[in-house]
């Protein structure tokens, strides 16, 4: 009977053992069959960590490899206020004073805070940036003084756990980013700063993680953000619960690809000779704003570019808008005289005027359509070349009109007014050309004197370098190659001709008309020089405010070419608004366009083409690869 | 052939028994090895000091002293087995004296014998269960009587007690099932086990409730790392002393977490391993350290093994365990006396509880306990106290009598 029951009791023993088991089996297959998947993913969640490396933005180099822009690699400095505990004012004290920040602000902002996440569970702030964009210099004396820091307390007596918490604090409270962020750096400072334009920050998301993106704002910078800027590379790889990487577990591992460098066409010492004598312009006539451009009409290429009041890239913010405004290719002005040049070799071209054909320019007062044009000094009868050198309204009217309006329609959009001139920067404008049916009565009689349309101060000076240039418009050049960080060429861009405006015969002719300008019949003895024989055209446009033609502000401008009959340069100066001084075309800008193309024309070796001949013809230094120096390529 | 039919009376080793404890050893050996060899240190480390060959060295000396518990019959032991239970009951009191007993991990559990740490109460359960089966092997009439009743329970509640004054909260709750499993096969009256079950029933409630719900004042005195434990395992929330400042309840937040640590790690590692496992040291919770380095080794030694083994791993664990339990249940089954019946039940509920509650804690439908699994564990207290309980279980079956 007891057996029995005893056997009975070792029965149900079993039962229980065997519910145990089958309790423990079924938890097994539930964790290790049902579950598998989602327990997979969080052990891979666990290990798995993803690096995204930043590739080096490229640098802006000038024709000769003169660095424009560049990027520095810097630190981010950040804090973990858990490891700071309560000692935040030593740290900051510490720390502010090397990082410029505000001591007491700085103290506030490593206090440890509670903040709840997204998943409502409560975390602490432990990473605190204290300050971007530090360099491997400063960040050093920060590591220094952090690891010297002081509490005044005797570390040696207190226990082990508060020497351990003094410990961390000196070596790891304060700390970097793992990966280096970049600084872009402009050693030039304002050094054609509208031309490179300037970066900023913007944050992004990219798959469900913040990151920081350095790209173009403005200029260069903005338009070939895409070549600058680089590929991204990555790294996923895995690590251990200490966060060190396992390099063997390493999966992906694709190396960020460096921007390219840009290599401008702009040259940075022509850039400086223009950037100087438009600083020392600025001084004595005191105008709103002053721009030059230095173009090569043979090629396009933009040798420099220059308007004040600009702005420093390495600090865009501190500059109002209106100085970060390229406005050679932002703003529209009516461009006066300048645009006779326009006119007038179109009627050459078409051969309805010879420069020797005389034109009587009604001494000073000529009533068309209605209204009464002028011309600043009375003149009779002049010839179309003295037209140009006087720079005669009714002149330049009356060849309009013996033109016709759509042959004066046709060149005004053949020397490329009226759209862009594609010039690689943002915010270019097309200016204001009307269509033949929108014209007035005497609308044929002021757009040879520069009336009546607006155009940029780009469009202009390309014009006029088209006439240097045997009548083909180019299109404006800024980037002459594209470079892979070891230099080899990724791209090279060649000279775009945009079309033949006007015969090699007229523009030879225009060249003609255009070189007594700079004589003391001319409006512009003042942009002759001693050794190059000019041509160029000054202009001086009434502003217009509200709609009407103001006496007192002026657009005066200068553009001109040298030497007249072998173009190497083509130089234009334009003053908005002169106030003291003067105000007058030969006046204002033709001095600035010499002092610049005197000193540019030195400075290229370009071979005098008047004044006395050097005795011994010196080995002309080409700086470049590009045919500046031509003058002694033909000498040979 | 005559030797055969005459040797027929002595009962023999029990060889599927055999079998399955050579299987767990050489899993044991196999994934100590894995779980420790995960770095440069443990690779580099001379032979003797890596815990593998330790683990061997042990299986060594237990099977040695199984086959000397073996040597001799167990009716002659269970004469002895009072003062045996009295040395152990003095053991455990002198581990409790802060000269005597050295501290790991907040606990006073071992005794520092140099190259050895000695865990008296691993083999307090065993001169425990052989002190309960000799006071059970009495005649059934006497087991009617409450007195012999109440002396059970005393000879039970006196090593509990000195067990959780360690504190070891788990060596003490594994007396619990192994005595109600001992006196239910002794054949004590059921209505004395269902009042002991509802008693202990009763209590374990108010126990939880107070652990888990009570304000502050009112909580029983717990360690701090048990509470917390039991906390982690219901999902509750740790409660801040009342006044606590925000870093005092962030301290407490992120303590949680922490404490979550291992069985959420130990989940996430029987679950990934999925139906056929990582492979042999390919797991990487164990190998990067997501489970603990400290544990990985012992008390989530399953975890390691289901991970890289898979489900048809853990399946193997659960068979071996099975056939060393039914073999086990088997030999008590075959006892011809009462003695040798309550002593294998009782080896059998011990390696029983040990199992489940360990497994169980690896994949989280038992609170964690500092419980090791026989013999896969590394450690040598419970290898050797292991390894001689399976000594009593053979020697139960050596010495059976075949009339």
């Amino acid at each position: 009977m007891a057996k029995q029951l005893q056997f009975r009791r070792l029965l149900l023993a079993v039962v229980a053992m065997v519910l145990g088991f089958a309790g423990l089996g079924f938890r097994l297959v539930q964790l290790q069959v049902l579950r598998h998947e989602e327990l997979t993913d969080r052990a891979r969640e666990n290990t798995q960590i993803k690096v995204l490396m930043e590739p080096r933005r490229g640098d802006i180099l000038d024709r000769k490899g003169n660095l424009l822009a560049t990027s520095v690699f810097v630190k981010t400095v950040c804090a973990d206020p858990v490891l700071i505990g309560s000692r935040q004012t030593e740290v900051a004290r510490a720390v502010a004073p090397l990082l410029g920040l505000d001591e007491t602000e700085l103290a506030q902002r490593i206090m440890p805070r509670l903040r709840q996440n997204e998943k409502g569970a409560w975390v602490t702030n432990r990473y605190v940036v204290l300050k971007r964009k530090v360099s491997s210099e400063t960040w050093e004396k920060v590591r220094v003084a952090m690891k010297s820091l002081t509490f005044g307390v005797d570390e040696s007596s207190l226990p082990k756990s508060q020497r351990r918490f003094y410990q961390t604090l000196r070596e790891k409270a304060v700390f970097t980013d793992p990966l280096d962020d970049q600084l872009r750096v402009y050693p030039g400072q304002t050094l054609a700063a509208h031309v490179l334009g300037y970066v900023g920050m913007t944050e992004r998301e990219l798959n469900g993680s913040r990151i920081l993106e350095t790209s173009g704002k403005d200029g260069l910078e903005l338009t070939l953000n895409s070549k600058l800027s680089g590929v991204r590379g990555w790294r996923l790889t895995e690590a251990d619960r200490q966060r060190r990487e396992i390099v063997s577990f390493r999966d992906q591992d694709v190396e960020p690809r460096d921007g390219l460098n840009v290599v401008l066409t702009l040259d940075s010492v022509i850039q400086h000779i223009v950037e100087s004598a438009l600083a020392e312009a600025m001084e004595r006539h005191a105008p709103v704003s002053v721009s030059a451009i230095v173009v090569r009409p043979r090629t396009g290429e933009i040798l420099a570019m220059a308007t004040l009041p600009t702005f420093d890239p390495n600090r865009p913010g501190d500059a109002p808008a209106e100085a970060r405004r390229n406005r050679v290719i932002t703003d529209v002005v009516e461009p006066g005289s300048t645009f006779k040049a326009v006119v007038v070799s179109g009627a050459l071209n078409d051969g309805v005027v010879r420069l020797s054909d005389v034109f009587d320019c009604e001494h000073g007062r000529f009533y068309y359509g209605g209204r009464a044009l002028h011309d600043h000094d009375s003149y009779g009868l002049l010839s179309v070349a003295n037209i140009i050198a006087k720079s005669s309204n009714i002149g330049a009217a009356k060849i309009g009109i013996r033109m016709g309006e759509k042959r004066v329609y046709d060149y005004i959009l053949g020397f490329g007014f009226g759209v862009r001139t594609g010039i690689p920067l943002p915010g270019e404008v097309g200016g204001i050309v009307h269509p033949v049916n929108k014209w007035s009565k005497v609308t044929i009689a002021q757009l040879p004197m520069g009336h009546g349309l607006a155009v940029t101060q780009l469009q202009m000076t390309m014009a006029i370098a088209a006439i240097a240039n045997g009548g083909w418009l180019m299109r404006p050049m800024l980037v002459d190659r594209l470079e892979d960080p070891d230099h080899h060429v990724v791209a090279r861009y060649s000279p775009q001709r945009v079309r033949q405006v006007i015969s090699e015969e007229a523009a030879r002719t225009m060249i003609e008309a255009l070189k007594l300008v700079a004589t003391t019949n001319g409006t512009a003895p003042k942009a002759a020089l001693e050794h190059y024989t000019v041509a160029g055209k000054t202009g001086t446009a009434q502003k217009v405010v509200n709609g009407v033609y103001v006496r007192d502000k002026h657009y005066s401008s200068f553009i001109g070419f040298l030497p007249a009959d072998n173009p190497e340069l083509c130089i234009s100066v334009s003053f908005d608004e002169p106030s003291r001084h003067g105000y007058y075309g030969g006046v204002v800008p033709a001095p600035v366009f010499r002092q610049i193309a005197e000193r540019a024309a030195n400075y290229l070796n370009i071979r005098p083409d008047r004044g006395e001949e050097l005795t011994v013809p010196s080995e002309p230094v080409s700086l470049d690869d590009r045919p500046v120096g031509t003058a002694s390529a033909r000498s040979l | 052939m005559f030797e055969a039919v005459l040797n027929e009376k002595q009962a023999r080793v029990d060889r599927l028994q055999a079998v399955a404890l050579a299987g767990l050893m050489l899993l044991g050996t196999a994934f100590v090895y894995s779980a420790t060899m995960v770095t440069e240190a443990a690779r580099t480390a001379p032979l003797y000091e890596q815990s593998w060959l330790r683990q061997v060295v042990w299986y060594g000396i237990g099977i040695g002293a199984a086959v000397g518990v073996c040597l001799v019959d167990y009716r002659s032991l269970a004469r002895w087995s009072l003062v045996i239970y009295w040395a152990a009951l003095l053991l455990l009191i002198a581990v409790l004296i802060p000269g005597i007993g050295s501290i790991r991990f907040g606990a006073r559990r071992w005794i520092d014998l140099g190259v050895f740490q000695f865990q008296p109460s691993e083999f307090a359960k065993l001169a425990f269960i052989l002190a309960l089966a000799h006071f059970l092997s009495r005649p059934a009439d006497e087991l009617r009587q409450p007195r012999n009743f109440w002396k059970a329970m005393g000879m039970t509640v006196l090593p509990f007690v000195l067990i959780m004054k360690e504190p070891d909260l788990g060596s003490a709750l594994v007396l619990l099932p192994t005595a109600l499993a001992m006196l239910y096969v002794a054949g004590v009256p059921k209505r004395f086990l269902l009042r002991l079950m509802a008693a202990v029933g009763v209590l374990g409630a108010l126990f939880l409730v107070d652990v888990l719900f009570a304000p502050p004042h009112w909580q029983i005195k717990l360690e701090d790392y048990q509470r917390r434990r039991l906390l982690v395992y219901f999902g509750a929330e740790y409660a801040p002393p009342p006044g606590a400042t925000r870093a005092e309840i962030e301290r407490l937040r992120k303590q949680q977490f922490d404490d979550s640590h291992n069985v959420r790690q130990a989940l996430i590692s029987v679950g990934s391993g999925g139906l056929t496992g990582k492979g042999w040291r390919q797991g990487t919770q164990n190998a990067l350290g997501y489970l603990p380095r400290a544990v990985a080794h012992n008390d989530f030694i399953f975890s390691v093994i289901a991970e890289e083994l898979g489900f048809v791993g853990s399946v193997l664990v659960l068979a071996l365990y099975g056939a060393v339990l039914f073999t086990g249940i088997r030999i008590a089954g075959q006892a011809r006396d009462r003695l040798g019946r309550v002593l294998a039940a009782g080896i059998v509920a011990l390696l029983f509880s040990h199992v489940f509650i360990n497994l169980g804690m690896n994949i989280r439908i038992m609170p964690v306990t500092g419980v090791p699994l026989p013999l896969l564990s590394y450690g040598g207290s419970s290898v050797l106290s292991s390894l001689i309980a399976i000594g009593l279980l053979q020697n139960v079956n050596l010495y059976r009598k075949t009339y």
